[in-house]
């Protein structure tokens, strides 16, 4: 079991990915924005930014977890998902983007460190340049946030979840 | 029976491009063409939208030179609104210090990432290392003491962009007349002296240093296949101030030669004047020249390049780059430069140059003042403006025409991925006849694509740019013989 409060730490980074100009690319900022309003985990550093840089990389490695959130087209997942992530090169890296698992290997690989990571990813359905959700992907948001909170004590133990 | 070769897509760079070589009955190169297959949309997309939106929504054609977008729209709202540069009213001296503040850090970022995330794999590892390792993660495994100092070096140029625009992307910072915030004195100390996880100005110095020693290493040991890689024929083009040098964010236009004869200098608000534009039904990158000499022989080179050629010396300030570039100036005895892996030699020149001139502008107290936007006079609004930058790849241009109500009614953009599109051709083409010529068997090796790419990688281009795209795209090469029909392709 992990909970959203393990989150609620100085020592924790909540990085939403994603582009609200491009509808539900937005999605991930979407959750980041929840969170805000329901005042979890004040104490991590929340960030907001459209893809991941090698640089990140530093960023995590003084970080003892990190919770990314981002949108996705995989066709395996219906609406959200959980998933713990593990360092591994891979050859994503473009200039604009690079993958997270790259990332924490980098990370390792220069820092001799690497922080616990998780991925929350929500399911959407438009990439066009237009703000704004689309309805499907905002029932998505909307199962997750509600996911979180049916196993959850807010403000006492934080949100519990197990992998989707 | 004569062959065609393609490569798509081509690796490495932003946006979806696709090479096609065509060869004779002979065995000879007869056509390379880099085909850049993605759609146009920004410049429509825009109309309709109240002027002062247009740097802030234009910017988002790209998430790598967004500022070079937003200033150049900025000095073209300037132009609207009737202050500025068009005026002849100068620009109040906080403001354009605080863009070009903004404009050199990103120049700094966006050298750093093409140049060591893209470019020294492949002179660390060789063309022929499989693309598995001649990568930015090949090279967090060989050298990660080297990717520490350059996540560090890229890290600090978004910081200082994030100084001056708000956000590490697409803030925003200019306003018709001037920009909406000086720089903090403590956000000016932080920069320069750095904090916990954010390296000192000083190291930003150190670091930007790296970018010639690798060149010239890579240079040392492999000069006759780097000297004669693509070395290609192409007029040279960039903005100048009034002593001929290279100005980033403002000045005029000036084409040289290779003997670096004046062909051309123009101010940029006449640019349609000048230069036309051809299409080709193959790509939907258009091939701008120089009405006068025609397509063939008026076609310009931008962007690190043609910088170093066009200019005969950087900012008395600025004695590291300006000793890299005469050691630069000498290795061709004063003619231009048309060897297209020297544009990485430049390239890294412009990197150390960006930090001499963010160390002035750090230490100038101008920063720090309050007058940030020239109002403009009644009546001054002209509806149409023009501005011009140096950006990363090269010369930005965007125009713009609005309403009486302050609507943009026509936006046309000029990318400096657009200005190199005939001499990334030429490239291609000599790549493609250094490999391909004269044999036999014309298939598509490793070896050839990575040539190819490496040649167009130089020029770092943004299709995406080029092409104001709106979709996300993933390069192709095919060979196709004399009758169209494709007799090899292999997809990156």
């Amino acid at each position: 079991m992990i909970t959203l409060a393990d989150y609620n730490t100085e020592s924790s980074l909540i990085y939403g990915i994603g582009n609200v100009g491009r509808q539900d690319d937005g999605l991930g900022w979407a959750f980041i924005d929840w969170l805000e309003e329901q005042s979890i985990c004040p104490k991590a550093d929340i960030m907001r930014h459209y893809q991941l840089h090698l640089e990140d990389a530093d960023l995590i490695s003084y970080k003892k977890q990190v919770l990314f959130v981002d949108a996705t087209k995989a066709p395996d997942v219906e609406t959200f998902q959980l998933e713990k992530m593990k360092a591994k090169m891979d050859f994503s890296f473009s200039s604009h983007a690079i993958s997270i698992p790259s990332i924490m290997a980098t990370c390792r690989q220069c820092f001799d460190k690497v922080p616990n990571v998780q991925l929350l990813t929500i399911k959407g359905y438009e990439w066009e340049l237009q703000e704004g959700l689309t309805s499907m992907a905002k029932q998505n948001l909307d199962i997750a946030t509600e996911f979180f909170r049916q196993h959850s004590i807010f403000n006492k133990s934080g949100i519990t979840y197990e992998k989707a | 029976m004569s062959r065609k070769l393609i490569i798509d897509p081509v690796s490495k760079i932003e946006g979806h491009g696709k090479v096609v070589v065509q060869m004779d009955d002979n065995n000879q190169v007869t056509d390379a063409k880099l085909h850049v297959v993605e759609f146009r949309g920004f410049e429509k997309f825009i109309q309709g939208h109240p002027y002062w939106e247009a740097p802030m929504l234009l910017q988002r054609i790209c998430g790598i030179c967004f500022v070079s977008h937003h200033l150049c729209g900025a000095k073209a709202l300037d132009d609207m609104v009737g202050v500025g540069y068009s005026t002849n009213t100068p620009m109040l001296p906080t403001p354009e210090k605080i863009r070009r503040l903004g404009h050199y850090a990103q120049q700094l970022q966006s050298h750093v990432t093409a140049y060591f995330y893209c470019i020294v794999p492949d002179m660390l590892f060789g063309m022929d290392a499989a693309p598995q390792q001649r990568n930015v993660v090949g090279l967090v495994e060989a050298d990660p003491e080297l990717v520490k100092r350059v996540v560090a070096l890229r890290k600090w140029g978004q910081e200082g962009i994030k100084s001056v625009l708000g956000k590490r992307m697409h803030g925003i910072s200019s306003v018709p007349g001037g920009v909406n915030q000086n720089l903090s004195q403590a956000a000016r100390d932080r920069l320069v002296n750095g904090d916990d996880g954010l390296i000192s100005l000083d190291q930003v110095l150190e670091y930007a240093q790296d970018g010639i020693k690798i060149f010239k290493d890579f240079h040392e040991k492999n000069r006759a296949e780097v000297d004669a890689f693509a070395e290609v024929p192409a007029l040279n083009m960039c903005l100048v101030n009034n002593k001929g040098n290279v100005d980033y964010y403002h000045g005029h236009m000036r084409i040289v030669d290779k003997d670096k004869n004046i062909v051309q200098e123009l101010d940029y608000h006449d640019y349609l004047d000048y230069f036309s534009e051809a299409t080709e039904d193959w790509s939907y990158m258009k091939f701008p020249f120089l009405k006068a000499l025609g397509r063939e022989s008026g076609s310009v080179r931008v962007g690190p390049l043609a910088r170093v050629n066009v200019t005969k010396a950087y900012e008395d300030n600025c004695p590291l780059a300006n000793a890299a570039l005469e050691e630069f100036h000498d290795y061709t005895k004063g003619k231009a430069n048309d060897m297209t892996l020297h544009t990485n030699w430049a390239r890294a020149i412009e990197i150390l140059h960006s930090a001499e001139q963010i160390k002035v502008l750090l230490n100038d107290p101008d920063l720090q003042k309050q007058q940030l936007v020239l109002t403009p006079a009644d009546n001054a609004w002209t509806g149409e403006g023009i501005g011009v930058v140096e950006a990363p790849r090269g010369t930005l241009l965007h125009h713009y025409r609005a309403s009486k109500e302050g609507n943009i009614t026509f936006a046309n953009l000029v990318v400096a991925t657009t200005q190199n599109n005939t001499v990334m051709n030429r490239t291609v083409r000599s790549v493609a006849d250094s490999y391909l010529g004269g044999k036999a068997q014309a298939e598509i090796t490793e070896g050839l694509m990575n040539a190819i790419e490496v040649g167009i990688r130089a020029y770092d281009p943004c299709l995406s740019c080029a092409t104001h795209a709106m979709g996300q795209m993933p390069l192709i090469i095919t060979v196709l013989d004399a009758n169209g029909k494709k007799i090899d392709e292999k997809i990156r």
